[in-house]
């Protein structure tokens, strides 16, 4: 009656249907921490291998890494590039273009990451993240150039 | 525990992290348990009532049962 099943398995839920269950735990004041998926935070954060600590949405700033619900279902874990008053500017690390959105989609805040199976999270009021986060938007002017050096690929563009 | 995406997922009570990286995902019969054995001390017997309570088995059956799934919790950690 009892199947001895338990295992250790990946589940694989799509983000529409997960990240608000999230958000609800959020809300009810867990903190959450999520494995990453995608390039767009690079080169900081890696698809499959690090882990965002994620908290309630207060105090947002521009440098915030957010979860933001762009439209209904579609979230990404971008940072603030600009407020202003209600309008949200997001840019991935990893990304040349923007998203827009208002500050009410805005979900929930990073408080910190795991890199590389680390235990102990990069809080994103310490000092790695916040040199790492001076230094990465102030190159944005080259990003494209040290995008394709660090991970070289044929652009999307050039693609036919 | 709570229902998150069709899965029996247990989070700790009060404030605190929710690991999606490691989470405790239960079936029908152990979340029915765990359920009925929340924030109380319980044995061996006390799951074994629980089971013949809900399901059609005889003692024998519902005491080991209740041995493994016992096991299967301290071994994972989330009981003492």
């Amino acid at each position: 009656m009892l199947r001895n099943d338990s295992q250790i398995a990946t589940y694989v839920v799509d983000n529409a249907t997960f990240l608000p269950e999230v958000v609800t735990l959020i809300a009810e004041g867990h903190t959450v921490t999520l494995p990453l998926r995608g390039h767009s935070m690079r080169p900081f954060l890696e698809d499959n291998r690090d882990k965002a600590l994620l908290s309630e949405a207060t105090d947002i700033r521009e440098g915030d890494v957010v979860l933001a619900e762009l439209s209904k279902g579609h979230f990404v874990l971008h940072r603030i590039v600009a407020i202003r008053f209600q309008n949200i500017t997001l840019l991935g690390d990893g990304n040349l273009s923007k998203e827009y959105c208002l500050l009410d989609n805005v979900r929930a805040k990073a408080i910190g990451f795991y890199r590389k199976n680390s235990t102990k999270p990069d809080l994103t009021d310490g000092m790695k993240w916040r040199i790492y986060s001076w230094l990465w938007t102030h190159l944005f002017p080259i990003r494209r150039y040290l995008l394709f050096a660090l991970y070289p690929h044929i652009p999307n563009r050039w693609k036919r | 525990m709570r229902k998150i995406c069709g899965e029996n997922i247990i989070v700790a009570e009060g404030i605190e992290n929710v690991d999606f990286s490691k989470i405790i995902s239960m079936n029908e019969s152990s979340a029915y348990l765990w359920e009925h054995t929340q924030n109380s001390d319980f044995t061996v017997d006390d799951l074994c009532h629980l089971l013949l309570d809900e399901y059609e088995v005889d003692e024998k059956t519902a005491h080991a049962d209740a041995e493994a799934v016992i096991d299967k919790w301290k071994e994972i950690g989330i009981i003492e």
